[in-house]
């Protein structure tokens, strides 16, 4: 049953194109592996690096002299240190998301994608990682104490604090999404190592491939360890932003304080996620030849995910409003109907409305979806929109609180724009090196899938490129 | 930033000392041996043959424990400060030989255990690092003896002369010892003349004495028997030199449950701490002052037989329709009042406004207004007497100029030119704590001792003889005034010591009197009596009748008024009130441009707009301040700021020099003034920006009136909110606050108290803009009604140790947590930082330390540290602790004595400055406590109660009183 529903929704789409067999698909998936690195890609790993020194030095700085070289102050605390911790975790939650539930839904447009985005996963968390302990004022303190180990002096964490929560969350998150990505990766680490042409490279992959030698029963244990992780990944995709959002709805501040924040914020993470995932797919497709299985099916899947979670999030801003007029409450009212709209920051307000209410709106065409330029250009709006739902949440809310005394002004200061941009290219720097030294296609599941088809045998007319319309 | 100090190559190249990273609590033991080694090193230095002047005071080493020093228990000594020539008592508290908080004396007249803000920063003065540290001649190094044998050089010719040439600019001085002296060198120098300067004269006063009783006076208010008081631009309630037991007076007349209110009308130009309170305030441009006055007299005229002669003012200086009606109900109010009415005139208005004044006291028989001989030796001290030295100077008939008084080339109005005049002096002597504009010009320049390192006395406001003693070593070479004087007499030998124990000899012949006058602090009855002098109203009437009835130069006017941090300047280089958000304005670091919001918006500025203001001489340079409540047409700026000294490195640069815009004539304020906008924006570092309480119950203000109707409407605000919880039982102590808001008059007092007690460190003007300063407690100020001439409430808000505190659920790290006696305790060693309890804390009361504010402290200013009080690292939270180290304190010499604490044991630091007592602290558990009393007042409200956080601080309603007539 499950199989024919799969196999029902492939039809009339296109998962693969062109006639592909086993060779053709080792040949065009691993050839951008075995190139001489190109020109383009060295461009952008050598402004991934200049910005990866620029997050370092950033991070130098702000050990050696303070936090206080953020722009931070009180009332606004917290601004862009957690401001990016949230728009990185919300990142990362495509990954799982593609590769856990979807693979529990066995809905097949996964195959493609999944890898990618499980690697985007695992390198924006890593990004994510780096804000909690950096945004502390003693973070050589802070890196361990949040940690319940035995200490002699019988100090333990406070389990009342939502913070303490994010270190189990972000770490559990970040393990589950590693061991799920590595143990993907297996089989095309293996196929990586068989396909070598120098004995270096054939050892290195070997170390990594863990001596997988595609026996029957490795496929039995790899899947049965799949399917697991699948399973335990599922509720992370849930819990981490949920408990991400009550580091802010715990707390009495308004704007913070609303029990719609965790349904929103999960919405709101992978509405961004997908966001990344198109972002990046869609020059790696073109640049490094992938478009044959990674089709306009795919992100045509994709778009309707932003879609459908662009509305949830909407549904968010629009019930946040509501209650805050129906509760009476005049500090909600406050930050919904003056400080955001109106305030100083109001532009950021209608910036984070028009990218992440009105664009996606533009998904419910047919041809929006399948355009490529739109959807490239939506979905980095819909990145910037993200970024900035987290800015009002957090920057603004926090500015113009309780007391009127104590309002004022946030301004960031060089060392946040680099730490923005520094683990914007960061991140680049790490996704450019994946892509050129693993399969960022899953290549087994990718021939698994074709060989379905193959025996399905049911719709699988292969297309040309361009005519992929049914 | 400081600049690191270091002394040698390797200690600067050294890496920072771990004990600055390991906490708070290592440095301990050391610092102390630190600062013993320091003492030792300054009397070492002290004693170093002959080259520095020898002490002859003892010092103790500690290897012998003198028996009064426990280590670690402080002691206090009696002394005081002096401003313009009046002495403030003081009780300044020594840790292991180093004074470290200074507070009122309680049994002074001046003080009475209360304080002001400039006199508490006395203490930064002292371990300022930039204070002049040696004798120089020419800007090269000297020392005390070359000093003295150039002096005795020159006294011998002078004296030949018979002091031909000899002139004394001081310090205005009531000091009974420099009388003294001043007597002698008369003798010995027969045409030698003494004369004083201060930027902040009592010369108008003194004049204005001089029309209406014919005589010198000055008037000595006693509010506590006020019912109606009306200020003609008198700032009585600002925390400044002279007006402490005016507060005191004052707070109580605004608390209703105590009796009848006062009511308080206010006529200035610019809105101060007075006129805040005022529960009427007419804003009138500077020179419409007096002519409001000489109206009020007139209409006062009608109601007052006595005064029936001044009728013709009412009609010679016409009101507007609006002031007229002002002045209508308050010359009714007056006349009802009678002897509780009190007419008070600030000392920047001319003498004839002050005549008319006392012309009203007198004829209304006023109990809060009484006359008495001026305390000062010089009555005249201002720009007229500094004109006729400068005159003498450009003359060439001044050969030696000896300045003790406090920086003239700098305060003296710039059309004087005395800096210049100045430099053309062959002998000049000048006395000054630090390298300021005046040392630049003068020849011998001689560092002044702090008033904490030396002896001398001096006269409060009322004439009360007052001591000053020394309670650490002279950091610095440095000689008193006494000193200076002396060397002239061929003494320069004699210490101030000697000089005082030599000059009492005469009144106190036994060293029993004298050690109790030393331990007092002052010699108690020797106040000067009132008099009753008469008043001359004819000769008031025809002095104000000759006043113009109205401004014939048309343009904006200038309104220069004294700081309300940094004085006329000398307290320039302290960073204390530096960063001391000015009570009105809120602004730090800086002065500026005030002007009205409709002022601004005519001539097309706003916040932060750098505008030009020309009055004859070269502009000034000033951003724009728009204060609500300021008259219209004027601009207002305050002295102090745009220093250049040499030595004062802190405060050179900041903000701008009001001298160009001064003028003997017109010192205070007058006509022609031009405002250019410059078209750019200057950031404007303020504490508050945001005046509007937006409508939430936060400083809740009220009228008499209507009390019993706010009363009931407060019932909602206080009380144990609803909640499933069991209420938290506290058996033991349960410490709480009540800040009355009706006595509380925003002078700031507090802010300096806290920041002394529980070093608070400053952070600078770049850091302040950006909303980081470190206050544990701030004067909230807030506008209330029409911009133009808003009513204004203020809260002083510090953390409200709430029973259920949103701040510790979310520590991660158990850095903030609760004790059982129910304080909202901040675990500095276990902070890490993630400051997620401020932004959980609803009223924002707590400070992060975003850099390390304190590791480039010499050690010198460390020496100003409370030992009881934890210096907190880099990126640690911190916030007011309710004084939790004076808890302690208490606790533990009550249980050595074996008794229960009681009331009064303890009390807050903000609590003890408070001139007004609107805090009181104490322990809610005793129901005859007052902070008890005060909690269970009808006007108690809890600030945010809706939020259910229990706060331990209450707050009481403020009550204004305003006449119905003007309603």
């Amino acid at each position: 049953m499950a199989e024919n529903a799969a196999i029902y929704a492939l039809r009339g789409t296109a998962l693969i194109e062109g006639q592909q067999d086993d060779g053709t698909l080792n040949k065009t998936l691993l050839d951008f592996i075995w190139q001489r690195a190109r020109p383009g890609w060295l461009f952008l790993l050598a402004i991934g690096l200049a910005l990866t020194g620029l997050l370092f030095a950033a991070i130098t700085v702000t050990l050696a002299i303070g936090i206080g070289m953020w722009g931070n102050n009180i009332p606004v605390a917290w601004a862009f240190g957690i401001i990016n911790f949230v728009w990185w975790i919300g990142i990362g939650h495509a990954g799982t998301l593609i590769s856990a539930i979807l693979l529990l839904f066995q809905q097949k447009w996964r195959t493609s994608i999944n890898r990618f985005a499980e690697a985007m996963t695992l390198f924006a968390v890593l990004q994510a990682a780096l804000f909690p302990v950096l945004h502390t004022g003693r973070p050589w303190f802070a890196i361990y104490w949040l940690f319940p180990y035995p200490s002699t002096l019988k100090i333990w964490p406070q389990f009342k604090s939502p913070l303490m929560w994010d270190v189990f969350a972000v770490s559990t998150y970040f393990i589950t999404s590693l061991l799920f990505w590595y143990l993907g990766l297996l089989p095309d680490l293996a196929a990586l190592r068989d396909s070598s042409s120098s004995r270096r490279s054939r050892i290195v992959y070997g170390i990594f491939a863990l001596g997988w030698r595609g026996s029957a029963r490795h496929w039995h244990h790899y899947k049965i360890a799949y399917l697991l992780l699948a399973g335990l990944a599922t509720p992370l995709v849930l819990s981490v932003h949920t408990i991400v959002s009550w580091d802010f709805a715990l707390s009495i501040v308004p704007g913070w304080h609303t029990t719609i924040f965790p349904p929103y914020f999960v919405a709101g993470a992978v509405f961004s996620g997908f966001a990344m995932v198109l972002t990046l797919i869609i020059p790696a497709r073109r640049f490094m030849h992938f478009k044959h299985v990674v089709t306009l099916r795919h992100l045509d899947s994709m778009a309707k995910v932003m879609l459908c979670t662009g509305l949830i999030v909407a549904y968010g801003y629009i019930m946040e409003h509501f209650a805050a007029w129906y509760s009476g409450n005049v500090y909600e009212q406050h930050v919904f109907f003056f400080t955001r709209p109106r305030g100083p920051m109001a532009w950021a307000y209608y910036l984070q409305m028009f990218c992440n209410v009105l664009v996606p709106q533009v998904f419910w065409l047919r041809w929006a979806r399948r355009n490529i330029a739109v959807l490239w250009i939506g979905s980095v709006l819909v990145n910037v929109g993200m970024w900035f739902e987290r800015f009002n949440i957090i920057v603004t809310s926090l500015h113009q609180d309780f007391i009127p005394s104590n309002w004022a002004m946030y301004y960031p200061t060089w060392v946040d724009l680099s730490l923005l941009a520094g683990t914007i290219g960061f991140f680049g720097t790490l996704f450019l090196l994946f892509l050129k030294f693993v399969p960022a296609i899953a290549l087994s599941e990718i021939k698994e899938l074709r060989h379905e088809m193959a025996e399905g045998a049911l719709d699988y007319q292969p297309t040309e490129m361009e005519g992929a319309k049914p | 930033m400081k600049l690191p100090i270091w002394r040698s190559v390797d200690e600067l190249q050294k890496p920072p000392d771990p004990c600055r990273e390991l906490g708070p609590e290592a440095p301990e033991e050391l610092s102390r041996r630190g600062i013993l080694q320091l003492l030792g090193a300054s009397a070492a230095m002290a004693t170093l043959g002959g080259c520095l002047k020898p002490p002859d005071e003892k010092i103790l080493p500690y290897t012998r424990q003198p028996p009064e020093i426990t280590p670690g228990n402080p002691l206090h000594y009696a002394t005081c400060s002096t401003l313009d020539g009046r002495a403030t008592g003081l009780l300044v508290t020594a840790s292991e030989g180093r004074p470290t908080k200074i507070e009122g004396s309680p049994e002074h007249p001046s003080s009475r255990g209360a304080i002001g803000v400039l006199e508490q920063a006395e203490l930064m003065r002292l371990y300022d690092p930039q204070r002049l540290k040696v004798v120089q001649y020419q800007n090269q190094p000297r020392s005390w003896r070359d000093f003295l044998g150039a002096t005795v050089a020159n006294a011998r010719i002078l004296r030949d002369r018979g002091g031909e040439g000899l002139r004394f600019l001081m310090e205005p001085s009531s000091s009974p010892l420099i009388g003294h002296l001043r007597q002698r060198l008369i003798e010995a120098y027969p045409k030698a003349r003494f004369s004083s300067w201060a930027a902040m004269p009592l010369q108008q006063i003194h004049d204005g004495s001089q029309l209406a009783f014919g005589g010198a006076y000055e008037t000595r208010i006693d509010l506590s028997k006020a019912t109606v008081l009306c200020s003609l631009d008198a700032d009585l309630l600002s925390a400044m030199p002279g007006t402490v037991p005016n507060m005191k007076a004052w707070a109580a007349k605004r608390d209703p449950a105590i009796g009848p209110m006062a009511r308080l009308y206010a006529v200035e130009t610019n809105l101060t701490v007075t006129g805040m309170n005022a529960d009427h305030r007419l804003r009138v441009k500077p020179t419409d002052v007096q002519r409001f006055g000489f109206a009020l007299l007139g209409r006062l005229a009608s109601q007052v037989p006595l005064l029936a002669r001044y009728a013709p003012l009412a009609q010679k200086f016409a009101l507007s329709p609006q002031n007229a009606r002002f002045a209508d109900v308050l010359a009714k109010d007056l006349a009802r009042a009678g002897r509780g009415a009190l007419v008070a005139v600030g000392p920047r208005q001319p003498p004839a406004l002050h005549a008319a004044a006392h012309a009203i006291n007198s004829a209304l028989n006023s109990d809060c207004a009484a006359q008495a001989k001026p305390v000062l030796h010089d009555l005249d001290s201002g720009p007229r007497a500094l004109r006729q030295l400068a005159e003498e100077m450009r003359a060439g008939r001044v050969d030696t100029l000896v300045i003790t008084a406090w920086n003239p080339a700098y305060g003296a109005p710039a059309d004087l030119n005395f800096g210049k005049a100045l430099s053309q002096i062959p002998h000049s002597v000048y006395r000054t704590l630090y390298a300021d504009e005046t040392a630049d010009r003068a020849g011998w320049v001689v560092p002044a001792l702090h008033p904490l390192e030396s002896w001398g006395d001096a006269r409060a406001h009322d004439g009360t003889v007052t001591f000053q003693q020394p309670l650490i070593s002279p950091l610095y070479a440095g000689a008193g005034e006494a000193e200076v004087l002396a060397a002239f007499l061929g003494e320069g030998d004699r210490t101030t010591y000697t000089q005082l124990r030599e000059f009492w000899k005469s009144t106190a012949q036994d060293d029993l009197t004298w050690e109790k006058w030393i331990a007092d602090g002052f010699i108690d009855g020797t106040a000067t009596r009132p008099e009753t002098p008469l008043v001359r109203h004819d000769a008031i009437f025809s002095e104000a009748m000759k006043a113009a009835p109205a401004e014939t130069i048309p343009g904006f006017e200038i309104n220069i008024v004294p700081d309300y941090r940094v004085w006329d300047g000398r307290f320039a280089n302290v960073a204390w009130l530096q960063e001391l958000p000015d009570p009105v304005t809120k602004l730090t670091w800086e002065n500026g441009a005030l002007m009205s919001p409709a002022t601004a918006a005519a001539l097309g500025v706003t916040q932060g707009d750098v505008v030009n203001l020309g009055r004859r001489g070269p502009p000034a340079t000033a951003p724009a301040i728009i204060a609500p409540g300021h008259a219209d047409g004027c601009v207002t700026v305050s002295m102090g700021y745009g220093r250049r000294g040499a030595g004062e490195g802190l405060c050179r640069g900041l903000g701008f020099d009001t001298a160009t815009l001064r003028h003997e004539q017109g010192h205070w304020f007058g006509p022609g003034l031009t405002v250019t906008p410059l078209g750019r924006k200057e950031r404007i570092a303020q504490t508050q920006e945001h005046h509007s309480m937006e409508g939430r119950t936060i400083a809740v203000s009220t009228t008499l009136r209507k009390l019993k109707q706010t009363q009931e409407e407060l019932a909602e605000h206080r009380g144990p909110p609803l909640s499933y919880h069991a209420p938290q039982e506290y058996p033991g102590h349960k410490w709480g606050m009540a800040i009355d808001l009706s006595r509380c008059t925003g002078c700031n007092a507090c802010m300096v108290a806290c920041q002394a007690e529980n070093n608070v460190p400053v952070v600078g003007k770049e850091r302040v803009w950006r909303s980081r300063e470190m206050h544990w407690l701030r004067v909230d100020r807030y506008f209330i009604g029409e911009l133009e001439n808003p009513g204004v409430v203020f809260q002083p808000l510090m953390c409200v140790h709430c029973e259920y505190a949103p701040c510790e659920y979310v520590c991660p790290v158990n850095a903030t947590v609760h004790s059982d006696e129910g304080l909202n305790e901040m675990v500095y060693n276990r902070c890490v930082g993630t400051r997620y309890c401020s932004n959980n804390c609803p009223y924002k009361v707590r400070r992060f330390n975003f850099f390390s504010y304190t590791s480039d402290y010499t050690d010198v200013e460390k020496m100003a540290f409370n030992p009881d009080v934890t210096v907190r690292s880099r990126g640690v939270m911190e916030k007011c602790t309710y004084c939790v180290q004076r808890i302690e304190r208490a606790r533990i010499r009550t249980r050595v004595q074996g008794r229960e604490m009681r009331d009064g044991d303890v009390v807050t630091a903000c609590q003890q400055a408070c001139p007004a007592d609107a805090i009181v602290f104490g322990d809610l558990n005793d129901p005859r406590a007052r902070v008890t009393t005060s909690s269970a007042d009808e006007r108690r409200y809890d600030l945010l109660h809706e939020l259910g956080t229990r706060p331990r601080t209450a707050y009481l309603a403020r009550v204004t009183n305003p006449n119905p007539e003007l309603a």
